[in-house]
């Protein structure tokens, strides 16, 4: 039944550009959307089917960025390989990065994630020569370009995005439902209880962070070549990445398929709509709301809005109030 | 020669570094969350220091202490209204609780201070003591020296005043610092308050020699973790043997590697410890 | 008569200042029921624990079918033939009951396979129609029993099982005895941590007693009950 939902929603998503201008700012904000759902996905593998809380999701997603871009702007290399190239970074850091953080949950692992996600950050914004500094990124300009990733209409970006979506979406099924999906169950709810029937929770836990370090970093490709330039905040940056990242899915319903994206097509919209009616006023004011829409919706259910319906739906079938 | 100097620098700094980080060790310690938006609360203490000075003239070094009292009184409040009530949630509630804190306040800054790069100038800014072939920077010294006075104080407060053996209790054993009269409430919003507080009174020693702008915590982030992980979460001695330590690796690895490398230094220190020792060189098991 | 199938040689261990396990040493027989008992802090949990790799031994050396597995990490010594059960029993409270033992049969086998094997194992310890109950919403003994199936599951040649009959009532501990004598005869190895002594007596042949991590005695019902040691570790001085 749930796959049927899947699909009817994949094609409405493919049919909707018919309806929308290829140049204008809806169908620009649906593919953000998309991209931010699909991150929550990758982050979803990590933070949703093993309960590792990761803050440090920017860092993947900047190899990404920089990796293609970089290769691109010094080697002429077409971003499809780039993205790749960064994917495989991003991979070695990933599983670089578990052992230390083998034994970490909960606050100290996010505290890990984070520090690392900032020191990229860091070398990012003062490695100029390399990385161009606190300045960024431009990504050259070739027009309509399928090979160079480019385009002039954001009609193709959308697909594109939308084939990611549809790809992380399903990795992360196939995951779930897999020994490994059963074996990061068992992780997340008892790691001795799972190391003693056998389960190598050391191997499980870096094949789900590399696999969605990959993933993640392929995105951050995808990024940098919709939005033609970025900077070492916008890609590895705390709150613009990772905390959304997580954000988006916990909303949504952390560990559900459809958790990221709910969570996605719900906040990136209304943060856009809030941008541009308060933001021309003052920089931070849709930041600010959005801070204390994550606190209040902290305090009142730290579980999601999928729960929040469930449980809401639950109680209607028991027959009777909400 | 040379080395001798960043020793002595690294010193000086560490010593603030130290009073920044006692703050969040003391949250965790008291807690047992990490506060993810404590670098805010040492921007708003530069802030508050620095309308101090251009308000009513007063230097940084006094404006610092009505910074701690103000976000004392911030942090307490902070505690009241939102740590207090996540206290028994999942990990997942906490953290993103503090990390909503992070962006409201940074984002309440930038709206309420805007986004220029503000800086005092005191009489003694440039100047410099000489002992022998080193120099020591006068605000580096004054700072380090108002950290030490600081770091007395805490100590006093914590062993020696009942509302610090009070905490510690409430640290080690909630349940049983109730039955004793104890609030265990109470002592948790001192606790946070203190915290917030002390972070905030290094920012603003600091701010002779930093600019102040709402982002400025973010440079402090991965410091102030190092600095805790290092010395031990939850530990006020360890944040100070952190600090000096951290302080130290800072400004020696100046002299050897480019700015960039030194980042991923204080990180591979930072994730070598989290990893051996979690607890850290001096740090109690939590 | 074969060799042991555990060898338990000289195994210490040292937490900071505590002395939890001195120099304990004792041999297990294929096929054998035997018991571990001990006053509370004795050391049970912690010899169980280092059998089967959650802790490393400061000393000493566990032999698994006479195959050194000392300090190997426990997905290794399950992988090996040993398991155990836990003491406040450690079921994936999320999961469904049938999910919780499939996962025990992913050591050895895929998806498809485990969870045929996860019924299976269901059905051996008398368990029928809550596999998909939530392990959270199960009761003690019903829990207990889906622990024993979740290491059933990993095709142990040892099985440990720690405080199984903890929450029970004489009757479902009456049935626990006869599911474990069961296992027995269907070829399994047991080694049964249990507070009640009346169960320990009727179903071990042979019984090993630790008092302060070190072993005072060994031997069979009759002369354990009987050991002035034993006595004097239950009960204190006065009743030896």
């Amino acid at each position: 039944m749930r796959y049927w939902i899947g699909l009817a929603a994949i094609g409405i998503a493919a049919a909707l550009p018919i309806f929308l201008d290829p140049m204008g700012y809806p169908i620009r904000v649906l593919t953000l959307a998309m991209l931010f759902a699909a991150l929550g996905q990758a982050w979803n593998i990590v933070g949703g089917l093993a309960n590792q809380i990761s803050l440090g999701h920017a860092a993947f997603f900047g190899l990404g960025a920089y990796t293609s871009t970089l290769l691109l702007i010094n080697f002429g290399i077409s971003p499809w390989l780039g993205m790749v190239a960064g994917a495989a970074v991003a991979s070695l850091a990933a599983f670089l990065l578990s052992f230390p953080t083998m034994r970490l949950s909960g606050h100290y692992f996010a505290l890990a994630t984070l520090a690392f996600s900032e020191v990229l950050r860091v070398i990012a914004t003062s490695w100029s020569e390399v990385t161009g500094g606190p300045v960024g990124l431009s990504v050259p300009f070739s027009p309509d370009s399928f090979v160079q990733l480019q385009f002039r209409s954001t009609l193709p970006y959308y697909y594109i995005i939308l084939a990611a979506l549809v790809l992380v979406s399903v990795v992360f099924l196939l995951i779930r439902e897999s020994a490994l999906g059963y074996r990061l169950r068992a992780v997340k709810e008892n790691v001795e209880a799972a190391e003693v029937i056998g389960v190598d929770t050391t191997r499980v836990k870096i094949i789900a962070a590399v696999i969605s370090a990959a993933l993640t970093a392929m995105l951050g490709t995808l990024y940098a070549q919709f939005m033609y330039f970025f900077d070492p905040d916008a890609v590895f940056g705390i709150v613009a990445i990772s905390v959304r990242a997580a954000i988006v899915t916990i909303l949504g319903g952390a560990g559900t398929i459809a958790g990221p994206i709910i969570g996605a097509f719900f906040i990136i919209p209304v943060e856009e709509l809030a941008n541009s009616y308060l933001s021309s006023r003052t920089a931070g004011l849709s930041q600010l709301a959005f801070g204390l829409a994550l606190i209040g919706i902290i305090l009142i259910e730290p579980r999601g809005i999928l729960v929040l319906i469930k449980e809401g739906t639950a109680r209607l079938r028991k027959g009777g109030k909400l | 020669m040379a080395f001798l100097q960043a020793v002595i620098d690294g010193l000086l700094i560490g010593g603030v570094y130290a009073v920044i980080s006692s703050g969040l060790t003391l949250v965790f310690g008291v807690m047992g969350i990490i506060n993810f938006a404590q670098a805010e609360f040492l921007m708003l203490g530069m802030f508050v220091a620095y309308f101090a000075w251009q308000l009513l003239g007063l230097d940084p070094l006094i404006g610092s202490l009505i910074s701690f009292a103000v976000i004392f009184c911030l942090g307490v409040l902070v505690q009241m209204t939102l740590i207090q009530r996540v206290l028994r949630a999942p990990p997942v509630a906490q953290i993103f609780a503090t990390v909503g804190l992070l962006i409201v306040i940074e984002n309440a800054a930038l709206i309420a201070f805007g986004s220029d790069f503000r800086s005092v100038s005191t009489s003694y800014q440039t100047s410099a003591l000489r002992v022998g072939p080193i120099f020591i920077s006068v605000p580096y010294l004054a700072a380090f020296l108002m950290s030490l006075l600081s770091g007395c104080a805490l100590w006093l407060f914590m062993n020696k005043s009942w509302y610090g053996r009070a905490m510690r209790a409430t640290a080690q054993d909630p349940m049983a610092a109730n039955l004793m009269g104890i609030d265990a409430d109470r002592m948790r919003q001192i606790a946070f308050g203190l915290g917030v507080g002390l972070t905030a009174f290094g920012g603003a020693v600091i701010l002779p020699y930093f600019t102040v702008h709402p982002t400025v915590g973010q440079q402090f982030v991965v410091l102030m973790f190092t600095v805790v992980v290092l010395g031990g979460l939850g530990s006020v001695a360890g944040a100070v043997v952190g600090g000096l330590t951290v302080g130290v690796i800072q400004s020696v690895s100046t002299l050897f590697f480019p700015i960039q490398l030194q980042n991923l230094i204080l990180f591979i220190v930072f994730i070598t410890m989290l990893a051996l020792r979690p607890t850290g060189l001096i740090g109690a098991a939590r | 008569m074969s060799a042991p199938i555990l060898e338990i040689r000289n195994i210490s261990k040292r937490f900071g200042g505590l002395q939890a396990l001195d120099d304990v040493s004792f041999d297990v027989a294929r096929g054998e029921i035997v018991g571990l008992i001990g006053p509370n802090g004795a050391g049970k949990s912690t010899l169980f624990n280092t059998l089967v790799g959650l802790h490393s031994p400061t000393s000493g050396s566990v032999r698994l079918e006479g195959e050194d597995i000392t300090g190997l990490k426990p997905h290794k010594v399950a992988a090996r033939g040993m398991t155990k059960t836990f003491q406040n029993v450690a079921l994936f409270a999320e999961t469904s009951v049938l999910d919780n033992v499939l996962i025990g049969a992913l050591l050895r086998s895929n998806v498809a396979e485990a969870r045929k094997i996860a019924e299976g194992c269901l059905e051996r310890v008398g368990l029928v129609g809550i596999a998909n109950k939530l392990a959270k919403d199960l009761s003690f003994p019903e829990r207990a029993r889906v622990e024993v199936a979740r290491s059933l599951a990993t095709q142990p040649k040892v099985l440990l099982l720690d405080e199984v009959m903890a929450a029970l009532n004489r009757v479902e501990m009456q049935e626990i005895m006869a599911l474990i004598r069961q296992l027995r005869d269907d070829g399994l190895t047991v080694v049964v941590v249990e507070h009640h002594m009346h169960a320990i007596m009727s179903l071990c042949e042979r019984i090993i007693v630790l008092n302060f991590g070190r072993k005072i005695a060994e031997g069979s019902p009759e002369d354990i009950s009987r050991n002035p040691e034993v006595v004097r570790a239950y009960l204190g001085r006065e009743y030896a």
